[in-house]
């Protein structure tokens, strides 16, 4: 296959897939808009979200996501853009939706009622970024130890952490407590 | 270890006069049972060591438990978060006396590359380590080194001395092994300079001869 050939191949999926976008989302205020790597991308508000993400499942064909994550543009206003990536399996292309959130009212919906398998991304985005989920029943901690207070990929959190050993320190003085009270004290 | 002497090889029963502590340091060190806390890729390597190619159990020390109550060495292989930090903890805490610990790899000897707000820098903040072995990961010889090395140290404990007295290290040899620092030929003052400093490069007094006293 030719160089121009592929070129015109890459092309006219690329057409397409805008075009079940854009059918997808008529109606709604959400723009679209191409970026680097050639992934559409759609920029819309924390309340437009669950819309977007039913209208592009259900209309648009994009039937799994690929990840929730969120980035931190910190100093930046609005500081959190939450991004969902959807993938079609049938036709092989993807799409980004970015939310973007500000530092005071970090939540966006939360889509486990159309990806159940989205509750584990959803949990790990609010365990590093402090990103809530309403509508999400368990939100909770899924990597750091539960007690911690901190959301470690704020860009404002040093990378070697604050106190990283208080909650083993307190768990530690516990247990020695419990074993021998005399010494404790 | 103390001398296993025959004391008359003409006997027909044959037996050998010894020290109780000798015995017992003897049956100790050579029956080290391992609890393998693979934390990452340490953790291949060590299940390497136990397999037939490298094979401990040359040294005694093939019975790798998965129970913390049946266990003598506590093997840290990998990297060591400070949420696993509770549950190591736990584990060394349940395997009786006597117990020991190697530190496997960089990780769990120093956090090694990871400098990071979720890792352990060094578990001998949480725990008493005996050996630290180098290396990313370490190849399975110098684990099996570090078996050595504790059996080694094991040989001058004095295992007994709550019930019968003595001295807290055997040294029959005579090699005052406890006090013998092997890298007692390096200036330690040049230890805290900068690499980049001149004083510390590295001369006669580093990598050769000790330096003659004046």
């Amino acid at each position: 296959m030719s160089e121009e050939t592929m070129k015109a191949a890459r092309d006219e999926r690329r057409t397409a897939t805008m075009a079940r976008i854009a059918g997808a989302l008529e109606g709604t205020r959400a723009k679209t808009a191409e970026v680097r790597d050639a992934t559409p991308c759609i920029l819309v508000r924390p309340d437009e979200l669950t819309d977007v993400l039913t209208r592009l499942k259900e209309r648009g064909g994009f039937d799994t996501v690929t990840f929730v994550t969120a980035v931190d543009l910190a100093p930046a206003t609005p500081r959190f853009e939450v991004v969902h990536q959807l993938y079609s399996i049938a036709h092989t292309d993807r799409v980004r939706v970015k939310t973007a959130v500000t530092e005071e009212a970090a939540s966006v919906p939360s889509c486990i009622a159309l990806w159940p398998g989205a509750a584990y991304m959803e949990r790990e985005c609010f365990d590093m970024f402090g990103v809530r989920f309403d509508g999400h029943a368990g939100l909770k901690r899924l990597l750091m130890p539960e007690g911690y207070i901190y959301h470690p990929l704020r860009k404002d959190f040093p990378h070697q952490g604050i106190e990283p050993d208080r909650l083993y320190r307190e768990w530690d003085a516990e247990r020695r407590r419990e074993f021998d009270p005399e010494a404790a004290r | 270890m103390g001398s296993l002497t025959p004391a008359d090889t003409s006997s027909e029963g044959g037996f050998f006069t010894t020290q109780i502590n000798a015995v017992v340091n003897w049956g100790r060190k050579n029956s080290l049972w391992p609890m393998p806390l693979g934390l990452s890729c340490c953790g291949i390597e060590l299940m390497a060591m136990i397999g037939p190619k490298f094979d401990i159990a040359r040294f005694g020390a093939e019975a790798a438990r998965f129970s913390p109550r049946q266990c003598d060495v506590m093997i840290v292989a990998g990297t060591l978060t400070w949420k696993m930090a509770q549950a190591a903890r736990t584990i060394y805490d349940q395997m009786p006396e006597p117990k020991w610990v190697i530190a496997m790899g960089v990780c769990s000897s120093t956090g090694g590359m990871y400098d990071s707000y979720a890792v352990v820098q060094g578990i001998d903040s949480i725990l008493p380590v005996d050996i630290y072995v180098p290396g990313c990961p370490p190849r399975p010889d110098a684990v099996i080194d570090a078996l050595l090395k504790l059996q080694k140290k094991i040989e001058r404990e004095s295992p007994l001395k709550d019930i019968f007295g003595g001295p807290d290290v055997i040294d029959d040899r005579g090699t005052d092994q406890r006090t013998y620092q092997p890298n007692a030929a390096v200036d330690k003052s040049k230890l805290d300079l900068h690499p980049h400093d001149p004083r510390a490069r590295r001369g006669s007094v580093a990598h050769g001869e000790p330096e003659a006293k004046a």
